[in-house]
């Protein structure tokens, strides 16, 4: 027999009102549960978006006058003693000290060329890393498929090894398509005579995958046709950065540099700042606008969870402390019967808070099990985010962490209480 | 020459209610004997049970010293005067006081719980006195499933688990039947004659019967006058 066995004894005597306690704390603690998790699924969520779901900064060189716009960015069409962005800037920003905050950087160069009697517009960039800020690009999955067919043999084992992955991947749900698509990234390693085109462009010219395209006199195979998407992209042919630049005769220049930064990853004032003493010819916009307005949002959420979770775990030491007080009050005579046992002050406390804390410990578990089912079928709809909640081994922890504290903070007032009883009152020896 | 349990000397209590002292005990000087069996007799409010809870060590005096085999119980911190509490004595209180929520079993364990003793040492303990009073097969019962005078039996038996060389028991007959009353009385007289130093308050005259020594406390103070000793248990036995 030890301390612990009568703290359970009378938990398990007073069931009724131990069932009241626990459905309380398993409430709040549900309640914290299920808010942090939702919080925290959006939080990813809204990162993920940010940072993946398009460009965030663009580096354009800085000159007035006269501009044209480029799938919504405007950049300028005659250039008179501008100096233009190099592949050099781009090595330059990848020497950055918080290049760590740039999860992808696109830069590209775009000019006109002549096809027959068309112009067509050429995009010389590196098309995982269009895909990844542009992810509402798809290539037409069947030509892809024949295109591969035709690749070198060198590339026929890779490309069979993501075909097998692709297989697999087709087995998940909807909200995964992002994350196939990345899977597919790998096979968008153009070779310099291969281009990929929209979808447009490539009805207008006539040509379809693994059809040959002379552009200045150079054959280029069509590996892809991107799916319509009606954007700027549908009327563009991509190609790799180094033959655009040798095909326009604009060798190592960039038109415009592309970025998807990570605003969570450090300071954006910072990155700015080095941006701009490196790249002093450059213009730097942060489309910070839709970023703050996310982050403000996100903010008060977070806020507003804090708030909740700080009034529940109010709450549930109130709960818990009353109950453990009026606990106390019922049980002069037994505390008294323990002081006279011989049971140290200590002893007493220490029955008091075991109780406090297998309450609340109990009521942590059952809430962390109810508040992630909650945020996990419940969240979606609260947040109108396709959000995922899995069974988290830190939210455990942390229903765990705030039931102690609830079960400690609320005990340790009653523990006092039953501690400093005189046993002589208790047992009414007078 | 005989040792020692109890000396009490020049003891006094005087409580503070409303503004007002009473005097619970005016200058009591009393020794028990080891091995003795004494019942304290009294009226209501003739301090009895407050000689009790001091000898208890459980309520300071307001002056005078008392010494448990040779302690000054009263010099010892708090914390201290718990383990004496547990290692010296064992109380058998009024209406028994057991835990409700612990089964005899249980409540037998309760003095044992803070010893380093193992659980299975516990155990075999509080089995061994629940054999000794009678009741080793109703361990597993709550005291509200017992009669009177088994849960006094479970009360007795908490009392002697740590093997205490001194029993206080206050009122231990108070609830119970005559016969019950004196099946207990027997087992008290039983565990003195193993050795065990009794003192017990009672209210009972027949229960004077299996001590060894009668005191009778009259206004705070112990009476020497063996008239009203015999008066007191001629009244009532009235």
């Amino acid at each position: 027999m030890q301390l612990y066995h009568i703290a359970i004894n009378n938990l398990r005597r007073r069931k009724a009102k131990m069932f009241f306690v626990l459905l309380g704390l398993m409430i709040g603690i549900a309640t914290i549960v299920s808010i942090y998790g939702v919080v925290e699924a959006m939080k990813t969520e809204m990162t993920r978006q940010v940072t993946e779901f398009g460009v965030n900064v663009v580096i354009k060189p800085d000159a007035g006058g006269l501009t044209f716009s480029y799938g919504g960015i405007t950049l300028p069409e005659i250039m008179y003693d501008v100096e233009q962005l190099t592949t050099d800037d781009v090595e330059a920003i990848e020497e950055l000290p918080s290049r760590d905050m740039i999860r992808v950087m696109a830069p590209k160069l775009i000019g006109l060329k002549d096809h027959g009697q068309h112009k067509v517009i050429v995009v010389g960039a590196n098309l995982q890393e269009e895909f990844l800020v542009k992810p509402w690009l798809r290539i037409r999955e069947g030509g892809k498929k024949n295109q591969r067919t035709t690749r070198s043999e060198e590339s026929a084992l890779e490309t069979e090894l993501t075909e097998k992955t692709l297989e697999n991947e087709e087995k998940k749900m909807d909200f995964e398509m992002i994350d196939l698509t990345r899977q597919e990234l790998d096979s968008l390693n153009l070779l310099d005579n291969q281009i990929v085109m929209g979808s447009a462009v490539a009805g207008t010219i006539g040509v379809t995958e693994g059809d040959q395209l002379i552009l200045s006199g150079k054959g280029m195979v069509v590996y892809g046709i991107l799916m319509e998407i009606g954007s700027v992209e549908d009327q563009q042919i991509f190609m790799n950065l180094s033959m655009a630049q040798e095909l326009l005769d604009r060798p190592e220049e960039i038109t415009v540099i592309e970025m998807a930064v990570d605003y969570f990853a450090g300071s954006e004032e910072a990155l700015l700042s080095e941006m701009n003493e490196v790249l002093p010819h450059a213009l730097i916009t942060s489309l910070r606008q839709e970023t703050l307005r996310r982050d403000e949002m996100l903010t008060r959420l977070v806020r507003f969870g804090i708030a909740i979770s700080i009034l529940v775990l109010l709450v549930g030491i109130l709960v818990v402390g009353l109950t453990m007080s009026a606990s106390v009050r019922e049980r002069t005579r037994e505390i008294g019967i323990f002081g006279a046992l011989g049971f140290r002050k200590a002893d007493i406390v220490k029955i008091i808070i075991t109780e406090g804390i297998l309450i609340s410990m109990a009521g942590g578990l059952m809430g962390f099990f109810g508040g992630t089912a909650m945020a996990r079928y419940v969240g979606p709809y609260v947040s109108g985010m396709d959000i995922q909640m899995p069974w988290r081994a830190d939210l455990l922890l942390l229903a765990i962490g705030a039931a102690v504290i609830i079960g400690l903070v609320s005990s340790v007032y009653p523990a006092y209480q039953a501690a400093k009883q005189d046993p002589v009152e208790a047992l009414r020896f007078i | 020459m005989s040792e020692i349990m109890i000396s009490l000397r020049d003891i006094k209590k005087t409580y503070r209610s409303m503004g007002d002292e009473v005097q619970a005990l005016r200058s009591v000087t009393l020794d028990i004997e080891k091995g003795e069996s004494v019942s304290v007799m009294g009226h209501s409010g003739s301090g009895k049970s407050t000689l009790l809870s001091i000898i208890g060590a459980l309520n300071p005096p307001t002056s005078g010293i008392i010494e448990i085999d040779g302690i000054d119980i009263y010099k010892l911190s708090q914390e201290k005067r718990a383990d004496f509490r547990r290692e010296y004595l064992g109380f058998v209180f009024q209406q028994f006081q057991l835990i409700p929520y612990l089964t005899a079993h249980e409540n037998v364990m309760l003095p044992l719980t803070t010893t380093k003793r193992s659980n299975k040492e516990k155990r075999e303990m509080a089995e061994e006195v629940l054999h000794r009073v009678g009741l080793a097969n109703k361990m597993k019962r709550l005291p509200n499933q017992l009669s009177g005078g088994e849960q006094e039996r479970v009360a007795i038996a908490r009392a002697i688990v740590n093997e205490p060389p001194l029993i206080l028991a206050d009122e231990p007959t108070g609830s119970l039947d005559t016969k019950t009353g004196d099946e207990i009385m027997e087992l008290f007289q039983q565990l003195n004659q193993e050795g065990l130093t009794v003192l017990m308050v009672t209210h009972n005259p027949d229960n004077t019967r299996y001590m060894s020594r009668t005191i009778m406390m009259k206004d705070g103070k112990l009476s020497s006058d063996e008239e009203d000793i015999m008066s007191a248990i001629t009244d009532k036995r009235k």
